[in-house]
């Protein structure tokens, strides 16, 4: 069942996914299995509900690194630039 | 983390923030999804990201551009969870990890394997929730290598990386945790009268 697993993960080695496809349709046994591992798959991955990060945690990430202060420094960098270029 | 360290100054200022910003915050929602996986909570899955992302710019000279800054921050979540949030949990994990390890490895899979009887018809039919109750039900360890597998998607490589454990182990603990999981989808599936093949068989 590991290798079912392995091969459903796509990270089974190339060996046991040879020896899936040959052997595959003689095991009824693993073919359930593989089916019922797909369906679990499949539901962790479409069913379950995606958390999303709220906006006010990536200010608030943003705020602690200093992101306001950088942006900060490149705004007054800019208006520097500008009046240093048109302010003859 | 700490371990890891390089010393180099790899990033100017202004490097640091552009690496920040375009390798590490596209990856935010997947890494929310994973601290709410693994806490449950709310609050405790924005706090572990916001430990996660300040570390992550903390040690940011450590990261390689161009390689794979997902894994990379992920480890860093799972290794705050493990080192930092369960320590001070307003609700501690209620299993022990060494101990979750020392038992998963006693029990021998093929007497798992018998057990388990449940049908792909059930698990189709079966809503977002329920699912979601079963994989919650699972010791966080468990629950780890499913989330990282099937949910976000990661090779047996990246996990073992993320969980700096060998591949083989990697394989060993998923393969439990699923048949773990089937064991609870299967108890949850018959309490809420979905049709097992116990059932089927009584028919």
């Amino acid at each position: 069942m590991q290798m079912i697993q392995a091969v459903l993960d796509g990270s089974a080695s190339a060996a046991e996914v040879e020896h899936f496809k040959l052997h595959m349709d003689d095991c009824l046994p693993c073919i359930e299995g593989y089916k019922l591992e797909k369906s679990i798959k499949d539901a962790l991955q479409v069913k379950m509900e995606k958390k999303c990060c709220p906006q006010s945690t990536v200010v608030d990430i943003r705020a602690k690194i200093g992101f306001g202060l950088v942006l900060l420094g490149f705004v007054v960098a800019e208006v520097k630039l500008y009046h240093l270029l048109f302010s003859c | 983390m700490e371990e890891e360290i390089i010393e180099i100054e790899r990033y100017s200022e202004k490097e640091k923030y552009a690496v920040f910003d375009k390798e590490f915050m596209p990856h935010i929602d997947s890494m929310y999804n994973f601290a709410f996986r693994l806490t449950n909570d709310e609050d405790d899955a924005n706090d572990l990201v916001q430990d996660t992302y300040l570390k992550a710019f903390r040690f940011i000279n450590s990261f390689e551009r161009g390689t794979n800054a997902k894994a990379w921050l992920f480890r860093i979540l799972k290794n705050s969870f493990i080192n930092d949030y369960r320590k001070k949990s307003k609700e501690p994990s209620k299993v022990d990890y060494q101990d979750v390890e020392t038992t998963y490895n006693s029990v021998e899979d093929a007497e798992m394997d018998a057990t388990t009887d449940l049908r792909t018809e059930t698990v189709q039919d079966m809503i977002g929730d329920e699912v979601a109750n079963a994989l919650n039900s699972l010791p966080v360890d468990f629950r780890t290598v499913i989330i990282l597998c099937d949910i976000e998607g990661f090779t047996y490589e990246e996990m073992a990386k993320i969980l700096d454990i060998p591949i083989g182990t990697v394989r060993s603990r998923l393969h439990r945790a699923r048949n773990l999981l089937k064991e609870k989808l299967k108890s949850y599936a018959s309490s809420m009268g979905y049709k097992t093949d116990e059932m089927a068989e009584q028919d």
